[in-house]
């Protein structure tokens, strides 16, 4: 078990170190630069901000000195286009926003997702399957921004206590995280009825049915526990995914998380900005995916007897 | 137990059991969910009338509060709450300039040396304003090894842009301290309009103990700028800034008009999404909104009481690449302007939000084109005239060119309507290249386009902004253009003593430049936003530069 979660470890940092060293040299080669406004600057301007932001070195230098800061001060730098912010500070509002929205929003998620396909598979091929499975198509195919004006038009200007956007209230997280429970239910509750299905028509099961195990417990104890492997290893970076922010969803209910950074990092070419966000999401999803490793490994008998030896 | 009593059971027996149990318990919770805030029916635009606070839509986040740094429109509204520069705005009237810092001020006959007398203000820390802070701000912002973006705001001032190339000491600048309440600007030309300039936020004071206490005049990472370091001498006070969320000022104790601010802070929202915006106006999250989009006009016109559309210093035009094959042939330039039918674009692509432009300044500051188009049918038949005499009689030979726009929907719409009007009238084909906002200022700055879609406000009301742009060479002309009859007019405005020699040579000089069309001027554009009934003291501006201290908001 051990060596296992360091062998994981392992490869985590392997991973954050290279999709780094990608995003550094990609970002470098979108056209433009951080300092383009709408209005052109003069040529001795330019060289002055480039020169205070070491962005006239050669590429490698500038790829030492990022590394240099990171592990000797642990610095991710300046923003380059809010100056006077430091990247950490930009990181240190938006993650919390998006960290709890995303908790809420997958909580809701499971809460859905998971009974939907349960019933789904245990009615299969009946209605109760054909309805969920139709809920759970739509919730795949309609997008975010079409989910999230159509809730704020309807729930959050009718309902009282509900708002269409802003954060400026708790219940303000009620409709982002409904539209980011439902999208993720759907995938949820497909997955869940995939292994359901699979589960339910197993030898043992039929053993349990024979010797007179009740429902509940058939399908609680001794179905659901292998049934959910597919939906558990898809939670672990759809979570990841989900706490760090969504662009669509943040821009149409105003949500000041870390999706929007992420987006407008890019189109304003936030060389700095657009590193810390990425480290943030890699490291995210690294312990994503190790968290579930190990839970497949708690409810899986056969990877615990492979972690073992 | 046979399997067939298997599959009865697992149709009826348990799954009713578990309808029962999950259906209800799910359905509970979501209306636990939905009905847990319905104690207060209160929006957040009413409590925060009850307590005096404005609540603005300001379309982005902010990127600085500094004034040497900021170059965004969305910074400036938020600056000219925070600080007060030597004069300040009329509420109502654009033309009408009050005393700011300076009481009063006198000026030679040329109009190109100013005195300026400050009355006794403070900043928000309780250190006096003096000249000096305006001096100090005025070097930092043109001193070369700042790199201020907006220097160039400040080259009226004599020795200004040498200084700001490095080429020149600050000694001999035209900016002085007389003592701690007289400053002086020597300026390189006569320059009558020189109050409007004023009014823009490069020409605040900062207070130079706060920038010296945060890294000096140089540091531009400094901090002075933040919340709890802020200091300042507007209307109001840095309160609060939560990124993507809102950043809130507070009215400022110390302000020497404390009395007469009209309400008791402003809360601006960087709501980027025009129909998140507009959602959020119905649903009493603020009380002025920044812009309604397009699609959205035939409805929130309906109701007359919040819907406001009012004139905007701001033309939307097309830039045309005269470097490249075939831009390079005024006829091609003209016909491809003659071919489009702006009152088409007006009516069926910004719905309304706009005026069909005659010439590239919109009317304003005592400024108005005399020019008007001719009947859609002549402008056809002579687009096509030209188009033949270029060599491409009924678009044949020519080559597909493109238009270059930036991923926002209303210009790839103009776009695609313009392709059309172009194929129809012309014979001729145009692509459309859609690029990112970074991109699209990369390859426009760098001449690599043939059309691109384009716009520009006026930083003051004075056609001066808008036809500077256009001399030879100039940062933001971008089209490869330049003429010396243009530059020759251009320089005698500058040295025109009374406003109308300015106008007439400013006028002169746009119809020189209209001539050889390196650009095509579309309309100009109108501001549409949403106002609640309850906000009083806000009237439309062209500038779009209220002054939010007049503005009042009663429960």
């Amino acid at each position: 078990m051990i060596k296992l979660l360091l062998k994981r470890l392992g490869q985590g940092v392997l991973v954050i170190f290279v999709l780094q060293t990608i995003t550094f040299f990609l970002v470098r080669l979108l056209p433009g630069n951080p300092f383009l406004g709408e209005r052109k600057l003069p040529e001795h301007i330019m060289a002055q901000l480039n020169s205070l932001y070491g962005l006239d070195q050669s590429a490698l230098v500038q790829y030492a000195n990022y590394w240099k800061g990171i592990l000797f001060c642990g610095d991710f730098g300046p923003s380059l286009v809010r100056e006077g912010v430091q990247v950490a500070d930009i990181i240190a509002q938006a993650f919390p926003v998006s960290f709890w929205l995303g908790v809420l929003g997958m909580g809701i998620a499971i809460v859905l997702g998971i009974p939907a396909g349960m019933m789904a598979a245990y009615f299969r091929n009946r209605w109760p399957d054909a309805l969920f499975m139709l809920l759970a198509m739509a919730g795949i195919c309609i997008p975010a921004f079409v989910i999230a004006p159509l809730f704020g038009l309807t729930l959050g200007l009718h309902v009282p206590g509900l708002s269409v956007a802003g954060w400026d209230d708790p219940l303000c997280a009620v409709l982002p995280a409904l539209t980011l429970g439902l999208i993720n239910a759907a995938y949820i509750a497909r997955l869940t009825r995939g292994g359901m299905v699979e589960v339910l028509s197993a030898d043992f099961i039929r053993t349990a049915r024979a010797k007179g195990v009740r429902a509940g417990r058939l399908l609680f104890v001794h179905a659901l526990r292998s049934g959910l492997l597919p939906a558990v290893s898809y939670l672990g970076p759809a979570f990841a995914a989900l706490i760090t922010g969504s662009f669509v969803v943040e821009t149409c209910f105003q949500v000041p998380g870390m999706g929007l950074h992420f987006v407008n990092a890019t189109t304003d070419r936030d060389y700095f900005l657009i590193q810390g966000l990425v480290f943030c999401y890699g490291v995210l999803i690294v312990i994503a995916n190790l968290a579930v490793d190990l839970v497949l490994v708690a409810l899986n008998p056969r990877l615990r007897s492979q972690g073992a030896a | 137990m046979s399997l067939t009593h298997c599959a009865l059971a697992r149709r009826w027996g348990y799954g009713r059991m578990e309808r029962v149990k999950l259906l209800p318990s799910i359905c509970v919770s979501l209306a636990a969910l939905l009905l847990a805030g319905c104690g207060d029916s209160r929006s957040s635009a009413d409590k925060a009338a009850e307590q005096g606070i404005l609540i603005v839509g300001n379309n982005q986040e902010p990127l600085s509060l500094d004034p040497h740094k900021a170059t965004a429109v969305a910074d400036g509204k938020i600056i000219a709450a925070l600080l007060e520069g030597l004069v300040r705005p009329d509420a109502k009237d654009e033309t009408i300039i009050h005393p700011g810092m300076a009481e009063r001020w006198e000026h030679n006959d040329r109009a190109s040396e100013w005195t300026f007398y400050l009355r006794e203000a403070q900043w928000s820390d309780g250190r006096p304003v003096t000249a000096h802070d305006f001096v100090y701000a005025y070097k930092r912002l043109l001193h070369p090894q700042f790199g201020g973006k907006y220097a160039e705001m400040l080259y009226p001032i004599s020795g200004a842009e040498a200084f700001n190339k490095g080429e020149l000491d600050w000694s001999q600048v035209g900016v002085k301290a007389l003592d701690d309440r007289t400053l002086q600007l020597r300026l390189a030309g006569p320059t009558p309009h020189l109050l409007h300039l004023l009014l823009h936020f490069t020409w605040c004071p900062v207070p130079a103990h706060a920038v010296e206490a945060h890294g000096g005049m140089l540091d531009r990472r400094s901090l002075w700028s933040r919340v709890g370091n802020w200091v300042g001498n507007g209307a109001y006070v840095l309160e609060s800034h939560h990124f993507n969320d809102y950043l809130f000022v507070a009215a400022n104790p110390r302000y020497w008009r404390a009395a007469e601010v009209k309400n008791r802070g402003i809360r601006f929202l960087p709501i980027v999404n025009g129909y998140t915006e507009t959602r959020m106006f119905a649903d009493g999250k603020l009380h002025i909104s920044n812009n309604v989009p397009p699609e959205l006009l035939a409805r929130t016109r309906l109701n007359s009481e919040t819907y406001c559309q009012d004139p905007y210093y701001c033309t939307i035009f097309y830039r045309l690449n005269t470097t490249r094959k075939p831009l390079d042939d005024v006829r091609v330039r003209r016909a491809l302007s003659l071919a489009i039918d702006r009152e088409s674009l007006v009516n069926d692509v910004v719905r309304g939000a706009g005026r069909v432009a005659s010439c590239f300044t919109p009317p304003g500051a005592g400024y108005d084109s005399s020019f008007t188009y001719a009947p859609r049918e002549v402008q056809v038949e002579l687009a096509r005239k030209l188009l033949a005499e270029a060599g491409y009689p009924g678009g044949k030979g020519f080559p597909t060119i493109e238009i270059m726009t930036t991923s926002r929907d209303v210009q790839r719409i103009m776009a695609e309507t313009i392709q059309s009007m172009w194929q129809k009238v012309l014979g001729i084909h145009a692509e459309i290249r859609a690029c990112e906002w970074t991109a699209y200022k990369a390859a426009q700055q760098n001449g690599d386009y043939d059309v691109s879609s384009s716009s520009w406000s006026g930083d003051y009301l004075d056609p001066a902004t808008f036809v500077e742009l256009w001399r030879s060479g100039g940062g933001n002309n971008c089209t490869g253009w330049g003429c010396p009859d243009f530059d020759a007019a251009l320089a005698e405005a500058r040295s025109a003593w009374s406003a109308e020699a300015r106008r007439a040579h400013l006028h002169r000089a746009e119809n020189i430049m209209l001539g050889a069309q390196p650009i095509i001027p579309l309309y100009w554009s109108e501001r549409t936003y949403l106002k609640d009934a309850r906000v009083r003291g806000w009237y439309p501006l062209m500038l779009d530069n209220h002054p939010l201290d007049a503005v009042e908001v009663t429960p």
